[in-house]
């Protein structure tokens, strides 16, 4: 973890992060093109569930053109909604309410997609913290000596 | 879809992601040499969904056309993306970039090769 003399925040998109954008950033492309798909083509057979899969996969957008780009304000949000998504929808498809079995990339906590979208808010979380911190650290470094 | 072609991308993404993982393994950034391998796997794409058009176009062959696009559409828009977010990244994890989005377009090869058998 390299911190930078000015105190800046590590940016969100290098190092590790990297690859994190890269996976945020194939699963946008999978929840979306999916939920583009299902929206255009059999939406009147379960709506709710495909305009949730589309959101789903616009949230993931949002996430990694702000985790890419270093917009920490965007991605915290962005990240925590997939947390809550796919918690509840994962749940909610265990319990076998209505429409969502099977139908969107958080439905049995992501299992159709590796339960990538179970670890992925977590590392995002995680990642977050931990490069917000190295802000932290940078500023404690570079403030005042103390006096005497 | 020719399964000549098919196997042909999978090889391709399986010996991108083998030589990105030595380089992961040796700690090293993505090469241009790297990159021109993707850009073979991407021109190996271009002439399958040609002949994949054709064969529709043509033939008698039957298939999810939105799926099916969708699915061709997305592979395609992998590998330069991730190759040039990769590149710009001069640590080993450009290479686990690449390594991963080898992967994931011979994954993709994969689920095409499903939706066009199963249709």
């Amino acid at each position: 973890m390299t911190t930078t003399p000015t105190g800046a925040t590590r940016p969100t998109g290098s190092g590790p992060g990297r690859l994190l954008v890269a996976i945020y950033g194939i699963l946008a492309l999978a929840a979306t093109a999916r939920g583009i798909y299902q929206v255009t083509t059999k939406l009147s057979e379960a709506p709710l569930a495909y305009l949730l899969s589309l959101l789903a996969g616009l949230v993931y957008c949002v996430a990694t053109y702000a985790l890419a780009t270093n917009r920490r304000s965007i991605a915290w949000p962005a990240v925590l909604v997939e947390l809550v998504g796919v918690l509840t929808v994962g749940t909610l498809s265990l319990v076998d309410v209505g429409e969502f079995p099977d139908e969107t990339v958080w439905s049995g906590f992501g299992a159709g997609y590796g339960y990538i979208p179970l670890v992925l808010p977590f590392l995002g979380i995680w990642w977050l913290w931990s490069t917000g911190r190295a802000h932290a650290d940078a500023k404690a470094v570079a403030g005042p000596p103390p006096v005497g | 879809m020719i399964v000549p072609v098919a196997l042909l991308v999978g090889v391709l993404c399986l010996a991108l992601a083998g030589w990105a993982t030595w380089f992961v393994v040796v700690d090293r950034a993505v090469i241009l040499r790297q990159l021109w391998g993707g850009a073979v796997i991407e021109a190996a794409l271009v002439v399958q969904a040609v002949v994949a058009g054709v064969v529709l176009v043509v033939g008698d062959h039957d298939v999810d056309a939105a799926l099916f696009w969708g699915y061709v559409i997305t592979q395609l828009i992998v590998l330069p993306i991730a190759a040039a977010w990769a590149f710009a990244e001069r640590t080993r994890w450009s290479s686990v970039v690449l390594l991963v989005a080898a992967l994931t377009v011979g994954f993709l090869e994969y689920r095409l090769w499903q939706i066009w058998e199963n249709s």
